[in-house]
């Protein structure tokens, strides 16, 4: 199991590696001088800005900044923010590096059991009423998109009855419709992976036989075929994860609450690009976190997979 | 349903990560919430060159002088100030009995300090550098050859002596941050983090990135002392989420861009709770004679101005949060002149002139391309199609990037577009030696006019302030006689605040400080 484990870390390192090659390249390719635009109103001052290019590196040659900034990664010193002059990237996304993954987080916490629950319900209640209204739900649930029905829930919610906060991060109730909000894509995605899931297991042979033995439908379906349900939905959780991670960049711009995906659009749009790069490699890290601890409990359930990793790659 | 224990763990840490992170703040009694668009750049007098810095800071600290309500400029650090009369120079006599944020009396070696610091190299001194420049022994400073400032002399704690090494009459009214010399003996080269040093109406309490700057009532304030015990700055990047906080009852006073302004003009239930006003910014058509040749011609270039529409476009796209401008400097800043004569809308008089000059319907007109930043695509393409549409003119919409478009324009590479220039201090003097002053780096459409560069040199030496107005007034005329360049609009700040809501002062500076703010 460690070897297994061990393995599947080092797979990720050139991923990041790619992450970090591929975010210094498309930073060069973007139009403009990030130091003209600083300067903006002052960019006729030609000491200043000499001060300044030799401050960010850019006077040095190309290479030479990418070793800079590979040699900084690595010591977590992500340069310097063109936006705030002077400041450490480190230091303005350092108070909200946290949020996202927490709101991603409990997103997936709420999301995942509630989906699965739903799904469940359905697939017992095959083709009756139920089945189609929910069915019906989970298709809205994936298609309308959330910035959409942010808005109208914090017009109907916030504004017109007050109920809870329109904005803001620093109560519960300030996370209580973001948080929901998120959660929607995943519930309705998960239950109807759960719900095929669901139907599939339930015509095999095994669950047949646990029947015919007389078991209760209960335990069948809870003890026998709701392992077997839950075993492909773990590889759907990275997919997901990463889908709460992008969902985070319009939650957090609509409820303004200060974590990376915020920042994000906030860098991109103050061409903040040092910013812009270390949070696409912080949400790269994220992301292949997770795919690393799906990875693992997988492993960690199913023996075939660590047994047969070396042969058969990603499971 | 059965999770596994790792799972639940998970849950559990979570769960009381999500409780901490939103613990509840503690309630106040009176204070005033209002927005930010963005984090403050910085907090620090010294490295401070941005807006919404600026939009914290002037509740902080103070200069010389600070402009009212309507734009005049008041006394403050300073009761008044006497030009040398080689007009190389300022004596200055300070306000006794001002106390800083710390407690500590401010004089006149807190002014020379606070210069002192702006100009020391190793200390990245901001936009206030740019005034310190003219001062006498500053580029000893900058160079580090000298730590202290033989331009300023201290004649005693409320009289000082400034020296210029040309002259420089709007010296007292720049915008200067002055701060306690005593603040980093106390509180160490970091001391803007923890604290403010200035002796402002508010001080600085803490800066949550990303999410509020607050700041507390300075009780031993010398002017009118504020009636809220705090100010909320809540950092929200959203207008349409600050409209929604503001309906909600979530802010009592928001700032708001015109563009997005709009919906809020339109909304008849914010009616009484609107304040609009002129911002100091100009706007103008560079028409770069060097590069397009029938720029050259005086008529191609009052046809130009004549052939789009100031009223339509205010109303059209700017939602009605503008107005027309006819000259180089917007209403309420000091030196404006009401008496400027409007441009019309003449399409018939245009096509005349174009006719008249050479070009009819814009036949044997070569191409040229109009260029903008993206900000101002739509503004661009409306002039575009106007050019086309009245004039016959070959006109390319090209929108470029913001850094490469003020690279270019500063090299004097783009020979026709819109731009504006937003004044940092309270006088006329910043549009027209900036944007129109023939040696200027600023002078973009490379516009140059001996009559008009004398004027102004003339004025940079009048310390009586009408008799520089009336030369400013000469100098804008030459500019426009000459169609030198097409003015275009002014932009409006948008700004509300709910009924029980009193004495906000939107000015076209934007927000005074907010001491004289009431909340009933």
């Amino acid at each position: 199991m460690r070897a297994y484990a061990l393995r599947r870390a080092l797979g990720l390192l050139p991923v990041l590696l790619a992450a970090v090659v591929l975010t210094f390249v498309a930073n060069q390719f973007v139009p403009g001088d990030p130091i003209t635009t600083l300067l903006s109103d002052r960019s006729g001052d030609t000491a200043l800005e000499a001060r300044l290019r030799a401050e960010y590196g850019l006077d040095r040659p190309l290479w030479r900044q990418f070793g800079t900034y590979v040699g900084g990664i690595l010591r977590g010193d992500f340069g310097l923010s063109f936006r705030f002059a002077s400041t450490p990237v480190i230091d303005v996304i350092a108070p909200g590096l946290l949020v996202s993954p927490l709101l991603a987080g409990s997103a997936l916490l709420i999301g995942v059991p509630l989906g699965v629950a739903l799904g469940i319900f359905v697939a017992l209640r095959r083709n009756s009423l139920w089945d189609t209204l929910v069915v019906l739900l989970l298709v809205a649930g994936t298609s309308i998109p959330n910035f959409a029905l942010a808005a109208f829930l914090v017009y109907l919610l916030s504004v017109r009855l007050g109920w809870l906060p329109v904005a803001g991060w620093g109560t519960l109730s300030q996370a209580i419709l973001p948080v929901l909000l998120l959660a929607i894509p995943p519930i309705a995605y998960v239950a109807r992976l759960s719900r095929t899931y669901m139907l599939e297991v339930l015509q095999q042979d095994y669950i047949r036989t646990a029947r015919a033995k007389g078991l209760s439908r209960r335990l069948v379906v809870y003890r026998h075929a709701l392992r077997n349900t839950l075993v492909p939905l773990l590889t759907t959780i990275g997919i997901i994860f990463g889908g709460l991670l992008s969902g985070t960049f319009v939650i957090e711009t609509l409820f303004n609450i200060p974590g990376l995906g915020r920042m994000a659009i906030q860098s991109i749009f103050a061409r903040d690009y040092p910013v812009t790069m270390a949070i696409v490699l912080l949400f790269t890290f994220f992301y292949a976190g997770i795919n690393l601890v799906v990875d693992l409990l997988y492993g960690v359930i199913d023996p075939r997979i660590r047994l047969g990793a070396g042969r058969a790659g990603r499971a | 349903m059965s999770l596994g224990s790792p799972v639940r763990a998970t849950l559990a840490v979570l769960a009381s990560a999500l409780l901490a992170v939103v613990a509840p703040a503690p309630g106040e009694a009176k204070v005033l919430r209002t927005n930010l668009r963005a984090d403050p750049a910085m907090v620090d007098p010294i490295t401070y060159s941005e807006l919404v810095a600026g939009d914290v800071m002037k509740n902080l600290y103070e200069g010389f002088t600070e402009i009212d309500k309507d734009g005049g400029i008041v006394p403050a650090l300073a009761v008044r100030w006497e030009a040398n009369p080689d007009n190389k120079g300022f004596r200055v006599y300070l306000r006794k009995g001002v106390k800083f944020h710390s407690g500590r009396e401010f004089t006149a070696k807190d002014v020379k300090w606070t210069f002192e610091q702006i100009l020391l190299p190793g200390n990245k001194g901001g936009l206030t550098l740019t005034y310190l420049k003219v001062l006498e022994g500053a580029q000893e400073i900058q160079e580090g050859k000298a730590t202290q400032l033989s331009g300023v002399k201290v004649i005693d704690p409320y009289t000082l002596d400034v020296r210029f090494t040309r002259p420089d009459v709007l010296f007292p009214i720049y915008p200067f941050q002055f701060m306690d010399s005593g603040i980093v003996a106390q509180h160490g080269a970091d001391w803007h983090t923890k604290v403010s040093a200035g002796t402002g109406p508010f001080k600085f309490v803490h800066w949550k990135r990303g999410q509020e700057v607050r700041l507390a009532a300075h009780k031993d304030y010398w002017g009118q002392a504020p009636s809220v015990d705090e100010i909320s700055m809540l950092i929200v990047p959203s207008y349409d989420t600050a409209v929604s906080m503001y309906e909600a009852n979530e802010l009592d006073v928001i700032d708001l861009e015109a563009i997005q302004a709009r919906r809020v003009l339109k909304d008849p239930k914010f009616k009484d709770e609107i304040l609009a006003v002129p911002a100091a910014q100009i706007r103008y058509l560079g028409m770069n004679q060097n590069l397009y040749a029938p720029f050259k011609d005086k008529r191609v270039r009052e046809a130009i101005c004549l052939s789009f529409d100031r009223e339509g476009l205010v109303k059209g796209l700017y939602g009605g949060a503008g107005a027309p401008l006819y000259g180089q400097i917007t209403p309420g800043v000091a030196g404006y002149n009401p008496n400027v004569k409007p441009i019309p809308y003449d399409p018939v008089r245009a096509k005349q002139l174009m006719a008249e000059a050479g070009y009819p319907d814009g036949k044997g007109l070569p191409p040229v391309k109009i260029t903008c930043e993206p900000t101002f695509k739509d503004e661009l393409a409306y002039y575009a199609d106007q050019f086309k549409k009245v004039l016959g003119m070959p006109v390319e919409v090209e929108i470029q990037e913001r850094g490469t478009f003020i690279k270019r324009m500063n090299a004097g590479e783009v020979p026709f577009f819109p731009w504006g220039w937003t004044a940092d201090y309270p006088d006329a003097m910043y549009f027209l030696s900036q944007v129109w002053y023939g040696p200027s780096p600023y002078n973009r459409s490379r516009w140059k006019n001996a009559e008009f560069d004398q004027l102004i040199d003339r004025a940079q030496g009048v310390p009586d302030a009408q008799a520089r107005y009336r030369l400013y007034h000469t100098a804008e005329q030459v500019l426009l006689a000459d169609w030198g360049t097409c003015p275009l609009v002014v932009r409006m700040q948008i700004a509300l605040r709910k009924p029980n809501v009193q004495g906000v002062r939107l000015t076209p500076f934007r927000f005074l400080p907010f001491n004289t703010v009431k909340l009933n």
